[in-house]
């Protein structure tokens, strides 16, 4: 008999949902997650995705949605990937995080630091284990912003399912809210709970 | 710049040459990417130009004399 494991995740915030979800799904072969708003519907049916599973959605009264997450025995590359990505221990449960606190990569020389930062992102963009946040402050904002000279990999970055967040206070600082191009405006409440909550985070 | 099949890589000797080439092409309007060089081509971590097939000669021309290229690459994957 398959095992089902149940989660229950009403009432949880982005991305306790996606969490526990991945959690559950280690040790079992189908779960069904309970939720109660589309965020978190999205976010857990890109993780079934992702993770090669067949993905099922059954929508119940007033928003509430069951999501079924069944292992899929002929997408072994992408169970692979899953298994690496949490094995042995290694890392601990949650988002893979990385933050761009500038548009410059390190201290010393501002010219140097803007082609490294651009570089570093052409990177993270073209290689197959992608975060799954990434958070834009400070004149890191600055890059996700029309004219942008890395505007291709975010993009490409965002439709791969990173969730690209840029904080406003930052955007509302230089003046460029307007201006934003890809990824949404977050707050800090939200960089924090993130930040919080990530199994891997890293900055450049 | 999407579909890399049909693109170039212009390497440089230094990256102060990289970001020279790179300063006239923005001038010039000339679509490019500065990008780390691919891993296959050196271990170095160094930057070079990708540039696309349909520009590569019209870029060759205009760094020609202002930028020494050492080498230019077909990506092939």
């Amino acid at each position: 008999m398959t095992k089902i494991k149940i989660v229950d995740a009403r009432g949880l915030s982005c991305p306790q949902p996606v969490v526990l979800a991945k959690q559950a799904f280690e040790s079992n072969e189908q779960v069904i997650v309970i939720v109660d708003n589309e965020t978190a519907l999205e976010n857990v049916n890109r993780l079934g995705s992702k993770l090669g599973c067949e993905v099922k959605i059954e929508a119940k009264n007033g928003k509430i949605y069951e999501i079924h997450l069944m292992r899929n025995v002929d997408s072994n590359a992408d169970q692979n990937a899953f298994v690496t990505s949490c094995a042995a221990g290694q890392c601990r449960p949650g988002p893979f995080v990385i933050v761009i606190a500038g548009d410059k990569m390190g201290r010393g020389n501002d010219e140097l630091g803007y082609v490294l930062v651009k570089t570093f992102l052409h990177t993270v963009a073209e290689q197959a284990k992608k975060p799954d946040v990434m958070i834009f402050y400070n004149t890191g904002a600055k890059l996700t912003v029309q004219g942008s000279d890395v505007l291709d990999d975010l993009k490409k970055l965002e439709s791969k399912g990173v969730q690209i967040l840029v904080c406003g206070t930052c955007l509302n600082y230089f003046e460029i809210k307007d201006k934003l191009a890809v990824g949404i405006v977050s707050n800090m409440y939200d960089i924090v709970e993130i930040m919080s909550s990530a199994g891997r985070l890293f900055t450049p | 710049m999407t579909g890399q099949n049909s693109n170039y890589v212009i390497l440089f000797r230094t990256v102060s040459y990289a970001l020279k080439a790179e300063k006239i092409l923005k001038q010039e309007g000339l679509p490019h990417k500065l990008i780390p060089v691919p891993k296959h081509i050196s271990s170095d971590c160094g930057v070079c130009l990708l540039v696309h097939t349909d520009v590569k000669d019209k870029i060759v021309a205009s760094l020609k004399g202002k930028v020494d290229i050492e080498n230019i690459r077909k990506l092939t994957d």
